[in-house]
């Protein structure tokens, strides 16, 4: 039995825990050709300023947080706050300066160019 | 004895961490989505929530990659269909290492919690999520009654 007498139940000395917002990969495909490499990833609803895309050391992360913009009581819910990360490795044979990135109707498309030392070339034989 | 019962609890005390590892494992390994979304069933797609505002309901649905006329939209009463097929960005001329967002066509309908005004529902398709309101009609919307 416990002997505590206190008048008001004191708060245990846990920090409130603020609610995270689960990480998911968002679904990507990733196409290549001799110029560049090509990354589409579906992240619907995020807005363009809060999606960011890092490349460090040769490994490439896409981040994005989407909130649901709804009011009213919901009766019916699939898909909520999320935060869409994912996390790649770059091959050396990306220019990382030339990447370049687009957002439209949420899909997000990075194009990665090669450097122009690793496009496949084709070497002229000379008659002797 | 009583330290025997005490080892066994432990042993399945450790079995139950192990089975809930092993179980994170299989969830994490190249997940395409997280633990809460679960198995994705094709009838299920794409991922729609409905919330009611009082005097109109919103549905709002994920549906990057779709231009306007990629979806049909249907209402009659309380009764909501939604289909459509996104139209393929494949660029031409190159080969894919990898292919996870799917090109199916989808169609889905719901039964709406009330009666909705066909004739003012408003659709708006922004960021890939597209978002209907649809306004319900008089008799559904709720009414204050006073007490006399």
């Amino acid at each position: 039995m416990s002997e505590r007498t206190d008048l008001v139940k004191k708060e245990e000395a846990s920090p409130v825990r603020s609610r995270r917002i689960p990480a998911v990969a968002p679904v990507v495909d990733i196409f290549e050709n001799d110029d560049e490499i090509l990354l589409f990833a579906n992240m619907p609803g995020v807005k363009k300023d809060e999606i960011s895309v890092n490349i460090d050391n040769g490994k490439l992360t896409l981040t994005g947080v989407r909130m649901t913009e709804t009011s009213g009581a919901p009766c019916w819910e699939e898909f909520g706050d999320v935060e869409y990360r994912r996390t790649f490795s770059v091959p050396q044979i990306i220019d990382v300066a030339k990447v370049n990135a687009e957002f439209k109707n949420g899909v997000l498309k990075l194009h990665l160019p090669r450097s122009e030392a690793t496009k496949p070339r084709q070497i002229e034989i000379k008659a002797a | 004895m009583w330290t025997r019962g005490r080892d066994i609890d432990r042993m399945f005390g450790a079995m139950d961490l192990l089975r809930s590892r092993m179980n994170n494992l299989f969830t994490d390994f190249d997940r395409s989505y997280g633990n809460d979304y679960g198995w994705t069933v094709a009838a299920g797609t794409p991922r729609t929530n409905i919330h009611d505002a009082g005097d109109h309901l919103e549905v709002t649905a994920e549906v990057p990659g779709f231009r306007k006329d990629d979806i049909t939209i249907k209402i009659q009463g309380n009764y909501l269909e939604i289909s459509g097929v996104r139209a393929s960005d494949s660029p031409e001329g190159y080969t894919a290492h990898r292919v996870e967002r799917e090109i199916l066509p989808f169609s889905r309908s719901f039964t709406l919690p009330a009666d909705v005004n066909a004739d003012k529902v408003a659709a708006n398709l922004k960021n890939g999520i597209l978002k209907l309101t649809l306004p319900k009609a008089e008799a559904a919307k709720p009414k204050q009654i006073k007490i006399s």
